[in-house]
């Protein structure tokens, strides 16, 4: 997937890079990256996902691309009008149907697929795919990351590794989303696990007094790429530095090379990145891409 | 290319430690003398998987335990500088405090949270004498403790294979049995390399059943050849 470019009262950017190690080793880019359509009625979807990648999980780049193209379908659906819906509804909404859909939705594009295109002997399927153990949606495992804009809250939703930030207009970062203690060394909740639903965090923000200048979302080879997290969350602030000082078009030039860069010197992984800019910040701040 | 944005980037921390008896029973019939051979023949090999795998930062270290346990190569060392230190055998077998003082480096800190998976080998030819379960138990009460790719290599029949299956704690792995040398050089070097190449890229493992599984595949041993030694152990 490309960079990429879209408009107006929100922007976006992303791409998705193939690591460095997948380079050396043959294997795929397994991360996906869903870009939100500016120029069409809200909600605005940012959608992110990363295949699993081990060997049980031979379809997870297909995975992947479901997942991102799933929680698109599913948050489209939402009841954003306000005069349509109140804001507590919406929320409720979110918090106790939105995860239980996704999975539901991204189980049966998994059923699809499989159906569409069956194993063949080449893909190095394990013996016991259709165990018990996570049945055939092990092999699409993937992790999914997913920002909702509308004119009146942002929605975060989060199942798996990856992270989600928000950049405030005097570039202080943060992390709208409790951390998940079940997320270490390289184990993380799925998409493919039974009654995943459950795993999955929300943050629901209402758009009034300060909302993010910037809202982040990256597979977590990016993270990993960094001696510590204090350096990962300084890509939130100099990305809020650089698009207002050289411009949003220019970063999104520089953005493949840079993620390319940052798998070689970090992590190896895939690295993938989306970001939403919000353009109605105080105007005399807005530089080159007011 | 413009200066990248955020800190400081870095491969990530690969902690690869050996854990080896130096009893007095290690002394009978050359098994500590081969066991520093076939460590010693081993590091190239590691040094060759660590260049193949920029991204991870290979460090090693050695701890042994008799009466009682020491750090025998206290520092992390970057594998390419890594040299081996010949062990000498005497004394009983203090595997448990070996897994205490291990537990303790695999604390966060010094550890870092964006490590890989650590690699831990124990080598053994006896039965603990000390508190075993006490030492396990500290060392999968740390978070990377549980999470190692735990390894183990017996050393003749008297070994605790037992013992060593509650080290690795997974069914699906089975302790290694060397009873000649040329099956500890083979057991050795397949830790050294086809682990360390394994363990130094790992794929993202989702929980299953929210149970916490093998969290790097481990790849199959080598097969003993037509040509097997006898075993003298």
């Amino acid at each position: 997937m490309s960079a990429g470019l879209v408009l107006p009262l929100w922007r976006a950017l992303g791409a998705s890079r193939r690591g460095a190690a997948h380079v050396r080793s043959g294997l795929p880019n397994q991360d996906a990256l869903l870009l939100p359509d500016l120029g069409s009625e809200p909600p605005w979807i940012l959608a992110l996902a990363d295949g699993h990648g081990s060997p049980k999980s031979f379809r997870s780049d297909r995975g992947a691309l479901l997942a991102v193209n799933t929680a698109a379908a599913v948050c489209r659906r939402l009841p954003c009008d306000p005069a349509g819906a109140r804001l507590s509804a919406i929320k409720h909404w979110a918090e106790d149907y939105l995860s239980r859909e996704i999975v539901r939705c991204w189980r049966t594009a998994v059923d699809e697929d499989m159906a569409a295109r069956p194993l063949v002997a080449a893909e190095g399927a394990p013996s016991g795919l259709a165990s018990p153990e996570g049945g055939h949606y092990l092999a699409y495992g993937a992790t999914l990351l997913v920002v909702m804009v509308t004119a009146t809250f942002i929605l975060y939703w989060q199942l798996g590794d990856g992270d989600i930030l928000t950049v405030t207009d005097d570039g202080v970062v943060s992390r709208p989303l409790p951390p998940d203690e079940k997320l270490f060394g390289n184990e993380t909740t799925s998409l493919c696990a039974d009654r995943s639903w459950q795993e999955a965090r929300t943050a629901f923000q209402v758009l009034a007094g300060a909302p993010p200048a910037l809202i982040l979302a990256a597979s977590d080879g990016y993270a990993n790429s960094y001696r510590d997290e204090a350096g990962f969350l300084r890509v939130g602030s100099d990305l809020l530095t650089l698009i207002r000082t050289d411009g949003l078009e220019a970063v999104a030039a520089n953005l493949s090379d840079w993620l390319d860069e940052i798998s070689r010197q970090g992590s190896g992984d895939d690295v993938t990145l989306g970001v939403l800019c919000r353009t109605t910040t105080n105007p005399a701040r807005l530089g080159r891409w007011g | 290319m413009p200066k990248l944005p955020g800190g400081e980037l870095a491969s990530r921390p690969l902690h690869f430690i050996w854990i080896a008896d130096c009893s007095g029973s290690m002394g009978v019939d050359g098994k500590i003398q081969q066991l520093n051979f076939a460590i010693r023949d081993a590091v190239p090999h590691m040094q060759k998987v660590a260049e193949d795998n920029p991204n991870a930062a290979v460090l090693v270290r050695a701890i042994k335990f008799s009466n009682g346990a020491q750090w025998h190569i206290a520092q992390p060392t970057p594998v390419a500088e890594f040299k081996w230190l010949d062990l000498e055998a005497m004394g009983v077998t203090d595997m448990g405090m070996a897994l205490s003082m291990l537990a303790e480096q695999l604390k966060i800190p010094p550890m870092s949270e964006r490590a890989l998976p650590p690699v831990l080998v124990l080598i053994s030819d006896g039965r603990p004498t000390d508190d075993f379960q006490k030492g396990l138990s500290a060392l999968l009460g740390e978070p990377w403790g549980r999470k190692a790719v735990r390894l183990a290599i017996a050393i003749g029949e008297d070994a605790d294979y037992e013992v060593l299956q509650r080290f690795i704690g997974h069914p699906e792995l089975k302790p290694l049995q060397a009873n000649s040398p040329e099956a500890l050089v083979r057991h050795i070097r397949w830790v050294s390399t086809a682990v360390l190449k394994s363990a130094s890229a790992p794929a993202s493992q989702p929980r299953e059943g929210g149970v916490s599984k093998l969290n790097v595949p481990i790849p199959a041993p080598p097969e003993p050849g037509p040509d097997v030694a006898e075993d003298v152990w």
